[in-house]
C-alpha cells in the first residue's frame, strides 16, 4: 500500500486495529479482559461518575437553550429546503432510531429490578415502584434524546449548512479550521469509531440474547451461549447478504414494519393490561420525574456505596453516548429541511414522551402485576433472567402467543436493521465522511462488530458489555462537551454576528 | 395500466407527454401524482391513463425547457445533471427512482449531489445537455400531431434556466459579498430595484461573486 493510499485510510486502519486488538484480547486472554473491564469498571464508579453526569446534564441545558434561542430558526441545508420526510414519519422514524432493541430488552426488566432492588428505600414496596418508575423515566427520557439532540445537530448544520463531510471531526470545524483534515480530526474520527462500534456490539449483545430468549420461549431452543453466538452468525450473513445484493430498500422496508409492529404492542397491552394503572403511572411518574430531576441528575453517593449508579445510570449515560454518532448520523440524514427549533422540538420533547409513555404501559403493567395482584413470583422469574423479562410478562396478559410472536419479530427486525444501518454509518466515519462507503469497507465492520458482541458474550455476557461501553465512551463524552461550543459558533456564524438592540430608551 | 404497477419514480407518458410520477396515494380518486418533465408543472390523474416508459442510455428529453441526452460515456462531473435509473439506495438513503440530482463533489465511490445523496457510479445515467446524434427523443409517446413549435427544442430566447442561471424575479432575496440582504421589489427592462434604494443591471446582480441569490420569499 503506498502512502497516500495509507494517509487515505489512516482512520479505518487504525479504528478497526484497535478494536481487532481488543477482539484477539477477548478470544484469548477471556479472564484478563474479564479482570480488566472489572477493575475499569470499579474505577469509574470512583473517578467516572461525575464527568458522566455533569455532561449529560450539560447537554440537557444546552438542547433546551436552542429551543429558545434565536438561532431556532436557522434552517438545517439551503433556506428553500423542504423536509425529507413528513412530520409523522420523521417522528416515528426518531422515536425508532434511538431505542431500538435497548426498548424493548429493559421496558420491563428495568422498573422491575428497581422495584425489587430499588435505588435507596426497601423494595418490593409502593414508594419502591414510585420509584423504579421515576428512574426509568430518567434513564430513558431527556437526557439520552438530549445527546442526540447535539449530536445530530451538529452532525446536520455542518454536513448542510457548512458543507463539509458526514464526519464527527467536521463538527469542529470553528474551532480546529482546515485541521479537522489533520491528525487532531482524524484522532476525533477514531475514538468516535470506536465509541460506535461499542455501542453497536453492546445492542447487538443484548439483542443476541433477546431474540435467543424469544426462541426459548415460543419455539423450546435452549436459552444458551452457543446459541446466542449462533444467531450472531446467522445474522452477520443476513446484513452482509444484503450489503451485496442491494437488498437496503427491503431493509427499509424491514426498519419501517418494526415501528409499526412496535407501536401494535404498544396499543395492544394498553388495551388488554390495566390501561387505567398505566394512565396514572404516566401522569404520576411525569410529575415525579419532572420535580426530581435535578437530584437524580447530580445524584452521587459520596458517602456510600455507589454501585447502584454506577451498574444503571452511569452504563445508561455512557451507552446513549457510546451510540451517539450512530444515531445522530442518522438523525442528521433524515432532518435535512428543518429548522433548529423544530429539530430539537423533534429529537428532545417528542421522542421523550414517546419513550415514557412506552415505559409507562409496559413497566406499569408489569409493576400492576407484581404489586397490586400481588404476583411476586413475575419479580423473581424476571430479576432471575433479565432477556427473558419481556415474554415472562407477556405469559401474564391475555393474547401472550400473539404478544411474544410480534415481541421476538421486533426484536429480530431491530437486530437486523441496526447492524445494517451500524455498517453504513461505520463505513462513512472510516472513509472521512464519504456518502458513498465501499461495500469492501462496509462488510469488514458487519464482520467485527458482530465478532465483537461475540467476544464481549463469550467474556462474561451483560456485565462486560456493560463495562466495555463504559470505557469506550469517556472520550467520546468529553469530544461532545467540545462539540457543543464549536456548533454554538457555527450557529453564530451562520446568523452574522449582529450587535443586540440597546434595551431601554436614550 | 394497473394502480398497483405504477411506482414513484417512474417516467410515464400522459396526454402523450413524458411526466415523472412523484407520488402514488392509494386511496385517492386521482391517485398518481405526475409532473411534466419539459416545463415541470404538477398534474393529478389515474393509473389508466398513464403509459410507462423506461429510460435508457442515448434517450433525450426536455428537463426544464432545456434538453439532456442520457449517456454512459464518462463519470459525471460536479455541475452535471444526472438521472438515478438504477438506484440502490443505502439504509439512511432517501433518494428514489429516477430523481434527477445536480453533482456537488465527485469521489472514488460515485457523486454527491446537491441534495446530499450520496450516488454509486452505477446508480446514475448522465444528462449531457443538448440532443446527440443518434439519440431518440423520449418527450412524446406519439410524434404526430404534437404541434411544431413544441416538437422545437427550448428556444434559445427562452429566459428560464439556460445554463442553470437564476434570473431575478420580484421576491428573490439576494445576498450580497458583504452579507447585505435585499429583495427585488422592481424590475424594468434590463434595471432591477432591491430594497433600500439599490438599483443594479441584471449582469450586475448576476455576478455570482458579488451577489449570491438565497430564496424567493414566494416559496417560504
Amino acid at each position: 500500500m503506498d502512502r497516500k493510499k495509507l494517509n487515505e485510510n489512516i482512520v479505518f486502519i487504525l479504528s478497526l486495529l484497535l478494536t481487532l486488538i481488543f477482539i484477539v484480547w477477548g478470544v484469548f486472554f477471556t479472564d484478563n479482559l474479564a479482570k480488566v473491564t472489572d477493575t475499569i469498571y470499579n474505577g469509574s464508579i470512583d473517578y467516572l461518575g461525575w464527568v458522566y453526569l455533569g455532561a449529560t446534564l450539560f447537554f440537557v441545558i444546552f438542547s433546551i437553550y436552542l429551543l429558545f434561542s434565536r438561532y431556532g430558526d436557522i434552517r438545517l441545508g439551503k433556506k428553500t429546503d423542504k423536509p425529507d420526510f413528513n412530520t409523522a414519519s420523521w417522528l416515528a422514524m426518531l422515536f425508532g432510531a434511538g431505542m431500538g432493541i435497548g426498548i424493548v430488552y429493559w421496558s420491563v426488566a428495568e422498573p422491575v429490578t428497581h422495584y425489587t432492588t430499588p435505588p435507596y428505600g426497601k423494595g418490593y414496596t409502593i414508594d419502591a415502584a414510585n420509584t423504579a418508575m421515576k428512574y426509568t423515566f430518567f434513564h430513558w427520557g431527556l437526557d439520552p434524546w438530549a445527546i442526540y439532540t447535539v449530536i445530530g445537530l451538529a452532525l446536520a448544520f455542518f454536513q448542510y449548512n457548512k458543507k463539509l463531510p458526514a464526519a464527527i471531526s467536521s463538527a469542529f470545524h470553528p474551532v480546529l479550521g482546515e485541521r479537522i483534515y489533520g491528525p487532531i480530526g482524524k484522532t476525533i474520527d477514531i475514538l468516535s469509531i470506536f465509541a460506535t462500534v461499542f455501542g453497536i456490539a453492546t445492542s447487538l449483545g443484548l439483542g443476541a440474547m433477546q431474540v435467543t430468549a424469544g426462541m426459548h420461549a415460543i419455539f423450546g431452543v435452549p436459552n444458551e451461549l452457543f446459541v446466542q453466538l449462533i444467531v450472531i452468525a446467522v445474522a452477520t450473513v443476513l446484513f452482509i447478504i444484503s450489503i451485496n445484493t442491494g437488498l437496503e430498500k427491503g431493509i427499509q422496508f424491514l426498519s419501517n414494519a418494526a415501528m409499526i409492529l412496535s407501536f401494535a404492542i404498544m396499543l395492544l397491552i394498553l388495551i388488554v393490561g390495566p390501561t387505567m394503572t398505566i394512565i396514572k403511572v404516566f401522569f404520576n411518574t411525569t410529575g415525579l420525574y419532572i420535580s426530581d430531576f435535578i437530584h437524580m441528575s447530580l445524584r452521587l453517593r459520596p458517602f456510600g456505596e455507589g454501585e447502584w449508579i454506577a451498574s444503571w445510570t452511569l452504563f445508561y449515560w455512557a451507552w446513549w453516548i457510546a451510540w451517539a454518532p450512530f444515531v445522530g448520523m442518522f438523525i442528521a440524514r433524515v432532518s435535512k429541511g428543518r429548522t433548529v427549533r423544530e429539530f430539537v422540538i423533534g429529537v428532545l420533547i417528542v421522542p421523550t414522551l414517546g419513550t415514557c409513555l412506552w415505559m409507562s404501559i409496559f413497566g406499569g403493567s408489569a409493576l400492576e402485576i407484581v404489586q397490586n395482584t400481588g404476583n411476586h413470583d413475575l419479580a423473581k422469574y424476571i430479576t432471575e433472567n433479565v432477556s427473558l423479562a419481556i415474554f415472562t410478562f407477556f405469559d401474564y396478559l391475555p393474547l401472550s402467543s400473539v404478544l411474544s410472536i410480534l415481541g421476538f419479530a421486533v426484536v429480530a427486525i431491530y437486530y437486523i436493521t441496526v447492524a445494517d444501518t451500524a455498517t453504513f454509518v461505520l463505513g462513512m466515519l472510516s472513509e472521512g465522511g464519504t456518502l458513498n462507503p465501499s461495500n469492501k469497507i462496509k462488510m469488514t465492520w458487519g464482520v467485527i462488530q458482530s465478532a465483537l458482541a461475540a467476544v464481549l458474550l463469550l467474556a462474561g455476557g451483560l456485565n462486560v458489555l456493560q463495562t466495555a461501553s463504559i470505557a469506550a465512551a469517556l472520550p467520546f463524552a468529553l469530544i461532545m462537551i467540545v462539540m457543543c461550543f464549536s456548533l454554538l459558533k457555527g450557529l453564530k456564524s451562520e446568523i452574522g454576528e449582529k450587535p443586540r438592540e440597546p434595551r431601554g430608551r436614550f | 395500466m394497473k394502480l398497483y404497477q405504477v411506482r414513484k419514480g417512474q417516467f410515464v407518458y400522459y396526454n402523450n407527454e413524458l411526466h415523472r410520477v412523484y407520488g402514488v396515494k392509494p386511496m385517492y380518486k386521482q391517485s398518481v401524482h405526475i409532473i411534466r418533465l419539459r416545463d415541470l408543472t404538477q398534474q393529478l390523474t389515474k393509473s389508466a391513463s398513464v403509459e410507462k416508459v423506461k429510460p435508457k442510455e442515448l434517450d433525450s428529453f426536455i428537463f426544464n425547457h432545456k434538453a439532456y441526452t442520457l449517456s454512459r460515456d464518462r463519470k459525471a462531473e460536479v455541475g452535471d445533471y444526472v438521472l438515478i435509473h438504477n438506484p440502490m439506495p443505502d439504509s439512511l438513503d432517501t433518494y428514489s427512482l429516477n430523481e434527477i440530482d445536480l453533482v456537488e463533489t465527485v469521489d472514488k465511490q460515485g457523486v454527491v449531489t446537491s441534495n446530499s445523496h450520496g450516488i454509486k457510479h452505477n446508480e446514475y445515467l448522465l444528462m449531457v445537455p443538448g440532443r446527440a446524434n443518434g439519440s431518440t427523443s423520449i418527450d412524446y409517446q406519439n410524434s404526430e400531431g404534437v404541434d411544431a413549435e413544441n416538437l422545437q427544442d427550448a428556444d434559445s430566447n427562452d429566459l428560464h434556466n439556460q445554463n442553470n442561471e437564476h434570473f431575478p424575479a420580484i421576491g428573490d432575496i439576494y445576498k450580497n459579498d458583504e452579507g447585505y440582504e435585499s429583495m427585488v421589489v422592481a424590475l424594468k427592462r434590463g434595471t432591477v430595484y432591491l430594497g433600500g434604494g439599490l438599483e443594479l443591471s441584471q449582469e450586475e446582480l448576476r455576478n455570482s461573486a458579488k451577489w449570491e441569490f438565497l430564496y424567493n420569499l414566494l416559496d417560504k
